[in-house]
């Protein structure tokens, strides 16, 4: 039962879905789950497996085009594969319904399937196994990658396995948050100061342009220096248009609120700032001596390379803790339960818990210790 | 437009879901269950398999008529929240796995006497509601029978149009509400005629959107 993926032939709709679905990414696009088949595969061709995210799911098949590959998509909701994986959307349980009821085990010989390496956090790949019977390996973190890793035998490199945050993605975010934004301030002011919508969407869209691509790199205060310096240009740019008094207070003031609420969110919105907010600070990774066996699968899903491996005798170092944004998928993996979330105190969160309740600070990005049945033991 | 203050919300999804379902079916999922239990038990010493069994209302109406239950979920929040319910009832007769719906096909088959699907299958695509439709029917005794409780797609055109511009409220309603977005099943009825049960009897409420449909296997 599978269908070949809809190729937009028209380059341009595609272009303009592409754009549509990025600055409005905050809304799930979701794909039917099921199973797609890229190029001509047969029963021997590779078994690669995604989210349900239509921007992902026409990006995959995009970058496959040239490959003969079984594509399965997986219900997570209609978000992507990070997010999804971090909140709980795209897990254990997610793969093996795809994988059962999709009928890709009709179509293959084997039982080998390629999972997104930003999936590790929800996906715990030795269960799938007991599950359903597939073996989990976990591809590139980038589908571009894909092609490369297929050819080069199925084996990431460091360069596949870490996340970055370019120019062009800074870009991308700074848009999926500036133009909705925009448009809701739009639609609100519009009836009352029709002629101030234009320079206030502008407005908007600066901020977060200037925030998604200079916050991480202001040595201090980065918050403030970004609400003095854009208060600043909106009130030069505001008197030398002459404008009254009210427009000039407006750009006195709207501007912090706009880089408050922004900056607010930024760290969930890129892949280096890991845990800004309030108690996410406190809760590191700790690697046990007693328990390491040298296994490397936390060195295999770590997205920022924080682990070094020692070899002889076989031992992981979490060495660039600084680099860590506490996704957890290092904890979610290792299978000698080497690596908890410990905080300054010494309490500690099970890896147990957080593969059942994903308490991986990135989608249960708060830990309520009130709560019943998340509490980490004291 | 934080997104923090919205995170922190739906985290806390699984205590609200029973209070959302409820505002946002105006009441009617009581109805709904109360049908689902009285179509499902037929006598003493049942034994009921019970798909998505969520925070456990269903569940907890099925323990007090004193049948044998098993009661699987994927959501290990939810099941917590069911096991919580119940665990101060004396003789119950419970099972609770955490496993997704797909995983029934691990269960022994001809060994229930009845089935019960509540508001879980508008959460599946429809590949997967075909494959646990067609497991559940592999598990029911001759006779046995698959009681399902869901959103469905009105018969009639005007109700169809007047839900269909309701539907983008709704489903934001109902993904801050309960956490999740379901699809109406367009054919519910017929989807159960094609694992070859036979509907033996349906309810509607809620303009027509809101459904039990019983369907038995031959003895």
């Amino acid at each position: 039962m599978s269908e070949s993926i809809p190729v937009y032939k028209a380059v341009l709709y595609s272009l303009l879905l592409d754009i549509l679905q990025t600055v409005l990414r905050m809304i799930p696009w979701s794909t039917e789950p099921g199973l797609y088949a890229v190029g001509n595969p047969d029963s021997d061709s590779p078994v690669v497996l995604t989210c349900n995210y239509d921007l992902t799911v026409r990006q995959v098949a995009r970058v496959l085009a040239e490959n003969d590959v079984w594509l399965v998509v997986a219900p997570s909701s209609g978000i992507n594969v990070w997010c999804a994986a971090a909140g709980g959307h795209f897990g254990t349980h997610q793969i093996v319904t795809a994988l059962k009821t999709c009928g890709i085990e009709a179509q293959v010989n084997h039982r080998r399937v390629i999972l997104p390496q930003l999936s590790a956090t929800g996906v715990l790949a030795r269960e799938v196994s007991k599950r359903c019977g597939w073996k989990v390996r976990f591809g590139p973190a980038y589908a571009t990658d894909l092609p490369r890793y297929l050819a080069t035998g199925q084996k990431n490199d460091e360069s596949m396995r870490r996340v970055h945050f370019r120019a062009f993605e800074r870009m991308e975010m700074a848009f999926a948050w500036g133009f909705p934004m925009a448009l809701v301030v739009v639609i609100l002011v519009a009836p009352f100061r029709s002629n101030w919508c234009l320079p206030l969407a502008i407005l908007i869209i600066c901020t977060a342009l200037a925030i998604f691509s200079l916050y991480d790199r202001i040595p201090s205060k980065p918050g403030i220096t970004l609400s003095a310096v854009i208060t600043g240009i909106a009130l030069a740019c505001v008197w030398a248009a002459g404008g009254n008094i009210g427009a000039l207070l407006t750009a006195l003031i709207f501007p912090g609120i706009l880089v408050a609420l922004l900056t607010f969110d930024y760290p969930g919105s890129t892949p280096i700032a890991g845990g800004a907010h309030f108690e996410e600070r406190n809760w590191h990774i700790v690697v046990d001596a007693e328990r390491c066996r040298g296994v490397f699968s936390c060195f295999e899903v770590c997205p920022e390379a924080c682990f070094t491996k020692q070899d002889n005798p076989r031992f992981i170092y979490h060495s660039s803790p600084d680099r860590c944004i506490r996704c957890g998928a290092c904890i979610v993996q290792c299978s000698q339960d080497a690596l908890w979330f410990e905080d300054e105190q010494g309490q500690r969160i099970e890896p147990e818990q957080i593969r059942r309740y994903k308490l991986n600070l990135l989608g249960q990005r708060t830990i309520n210790t009130e709560d019943q049945f998340i509490k980490p033991p004291v | 437009m934080s997104t923090l203050a919205l995170m922190r919300w739906l985290e806390t999804t699984p205590k609200r879901y029973d209070k959302g379902m409820h505002l946002l079916t105006l009441g009617r999922v009581s109805s709904l269950r109360d049908r689902l239990v009285d179509m499902a038990v037929t006598g003493p010493n049942c034994q009921v398999l019970e798909i998505g069994c969520g925070t456990g209302a269903v569940t907890e109406l099925l323990s007090d008529r004193g049948v044998e239950v098993t009661a699987i979920d994927q959501n290990p929040a939810m099941l917590e929240l069911a096991r919580q319910r119940l665990q101060n009832k004396p003789d119950t007769n419970i099972t609770f796995i955490e496993c997704t719906a797909a995983e029934i096909d691990s269960l022994p088959e001809q060994s229930y006497d009845a089935i019960i699907a509540s508001l879980s299958l508008s959460e599946m695509s429809p590949s997967e509601r075909a494959f646990v439709l067609h497991q559940a029917a592999l598990r029911l005794k001759p006779g046995g029978r698959l009681v399902v409780g869901d959103e469905v797609r009105p018969r009639i055109s005007w109700q169809r149009f007047i839900n269909l511009i309701l539907r983008a409220p709704q489903a934001l309603l109902g993904w801050l509400l309960v956490g999740s977005i379901s699809h109406p099943i367009p054919d519910l009825a017929g989807e159960l005629c094609a694992t070859g049960l036979k509907v033996v009897h349906e309810d509607r409420w809620l303009q027509d959107t809101l459904a039990v449909v019983t369907a038995a296997k031959n003895k």
